[in-house]
């Protein structure tokens, strides 16, 4: 049997700051149903305009691993509809970009939910489960 | 008529139709609102332990962790009504609990400072008839609070606005993010970068004291002109800004000094957060971050989040409020320590992991109360469908008849 050696290479990683926003429809799937698939379709998404992307080498429906020293999360990526001029990523507010907010507040009580840098890569692994954000 | 708890713009004009016992449809509601009257797919239970119990042997238990506790932390509010509010107060009083709500990591920076009379604020009416400069800063009303340019802000006529937004109003928007709010600011979009809103706010402090502002010179001085001639200027503070200022708040007091016609209002999310903050506010003076020790003390490390850092409570009521989903990851560990009390009509990421769980009646739908709108008003809820659930405030009597 051969070694499939791209099993064991790993994907490169490029760092991006992050920012997160509320999207109504997203509200919506949370006052219906936090659980559902809706919710998660809304949720565990990263949406970063064209030129990132390709400079990143990613597409729109590529599955990324988010991750920095608080955590780690896999979710799918969608080429923002509108220009980023400044190469910021976006998420919509939510569980799963919660894992990524750092747990530095200068002892003033408010976390930098909006401020977080993390490191993005292709992955192969599935779209994170909000059950696995709990536990 | 209906009042939507969807929001902190408690919308009261909407009508429904019921049908056994729920709401089928409703009009009038945004699409966040309609789906919050149509009430949540997951109902809660009573339980202990993980366990399905009674609501009697879940209150009993509930108020034995709580007589147990060393240093309780009662949290949440903010999707309570006064009523269960006041009653939470009054619980945290009766433990020497420390009391918290979701201002505490949202909007109680400003909150804070409106009733403390730092800011010139108004109200919604006074938008609707008379403002003629709207800016929505760090917030995207059309997400967050969908009906406010609607019935407000930008597109209403209003007594001294009769030509509306066509001639009589000016709406700009300045964010990180081209919002869909930014995107109804057409030709009034300033973009700034991540954490850029104090440098923004000292560039346009420049060119209001007519110095050449240090970036975007040409720009920020056009701003400022609006700014200055503006009759009714209103400038609506969202999140975004508070969290990139929350260092230096009293920055945006020191802007609005320089502005004589215009008026700070926070944009409030959760239906009722500022009604919280006005019951504690009127109870001990500060908006949140309290704890009793026979007379209360204001402190930080009463804060949810470094309380939970730290380690420094031992059980946790939350009424109203989801931390699980909306606190970072890294600051939770600790609850998962700890007992957990979770009252909510829906099932919660945080009922879940809580030790007891305790349905209560979804406010505004299945019991009456009132709440505080996102500019001060007072909003009365009235019951709309039968139903059998306890409110906030009757599971929080019962709590404190256990002791
Ligand atoms: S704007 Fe807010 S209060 Fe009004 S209908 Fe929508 S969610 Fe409900």
């Amino acid at each position: 049997m051969g070694i499939d050696v791209g099993k064991f290479m790993k994907n490169p990683e490029y760092e991006i700051k992050l920012t997160t926003y509320r999207d109504i429809f997203q509200a919506e799937a949370l006052e219906n149903d936090r659980f559902s698939d809706e919710y998660k379709k809304h949720s565990a998404t990263v949406v970063m305009g064209k030129d990132g992307m390709k400079k990143f080498g990613l597409k729109t429906g590529d599955r990324v691993r988010l991750m920095n020293s608080y955590g780690s999360i896999v979710v799918e990526l969608r080429e923002s509809k509108r220009e980023e001029p400044g190469g910021l990523a976006f998420m919509v507010n939510s569980p799963w970009s919660n894992a990524l907010v750092s747990d530095e507040t200068g002892g003033r009580g408010i976390p930098e939910f909006k401020n977080i840098t993390a490191r993005i890569s292709l992955t192969k692994d599935e779209i994170t489960k909000i059950e696995s954000l709990i536990s | 008529m209906v009042t939507c708890t969807g929001c902190a713009l408690l919308c009261e004009d909407i009508e429904v139709v019921i049908e056994n016992d729920r709401i089928k449809e409703s009009r009038n509601a945004c699409r966040r609102g309609a789906a919050r009257l149509r009430g949540c797919k997951n109902r809660l239970a009573p339980s202990f332990n993980k366990m399905q119990t009674d609501i009697d042997t879940a209150i009993k238990k509930a108020a034995e962790i709580l007589k147990n506790a060393k240093s309780p932390m009662l949290f949440g509010w903010s999707n309570s009504t006064c009523e269960a509010q006041v009653k939470g107060i009054q619980l945290a009083k009766k433990l020497n609990a420390s009391i918290d709500d979701t201002s505490s990591f949202c909007q109680g920076l400003l909150i804070e400072r409106v009733l403390k009379k730092k800011f010139r604020t108004c109200s919604l009416e006074d938008v609707r008839n008379m403002a003629d400069v709207l800016i929505y800063w760090g917030s995207d009303a059309q997400d967050s609070q969908p009906r406010h340019l609607s019935r407000f802000s930008v597109f209403p006529r209003g007594e001294s606005r009769q030509r509306g937004y066509e001639e009589d109003r000016l709406a700009i928007a300045i964010d990180v993010r081209e919002s869909n709010t930014a995107k109804i600011c057409k030709g009034h979009f300033y973009r700034i970068p991540l954490k850029g809103d104090r440098e923004f706010i000292l560039a346009l402090m420049d060119a209001l004291s007519g110095k050449v502002p240090k970036y975007d010179a040409k720009r920020i001085l056009e701003l400022a002109g609006i700014m200055k001639k503006a009759e009714f200027g209103v400038l609506f503070a969202g999140i975004g800004l508070t969290y990139s200022i929350k260092e230096d708040i009293d920055i945006l007091v020191s802007l609005e000094d320089m502005l004589p016609n215009f008026h700070v209002m926070p944009m409030v999310g959760h239906y009722n957060m500022r009604g919280f903050n006005e019951a504690l506010f009127k109870e001990t003076g500060f908006v949140n971050r309290v704890k009793f020790e026979g007379k209360p003390v204001h402190d930080n490390k009463y804060a949810v989040v470094e309380a939970l850092k730290a380690k420094s409570i031992d059980a946790l009521l939350i009424a109203g409020s989801d931390p699980l989903s909306s606190l970072p990851r890294s600051v939770l560990p600790h609850l998962a320590s700890i007992p957990v009390i979770c009252i909510d009509p829906c099932v919660t990421l945080t009922s879940k992991i809580a030790a007891v769980t305790i349905p209560a009646a979804a406010s505004g739908l299945e019991c009456s109360g009132s709440a505080v709108r996102m500019d001060g008003k007072v909003i009365e809820m009235s019951k709309v469908v039968e139903n059998s659930y306890l409110t906030d405030a009757q599971i929080l009597t019962r709590l404190m008849e256990g002791f």
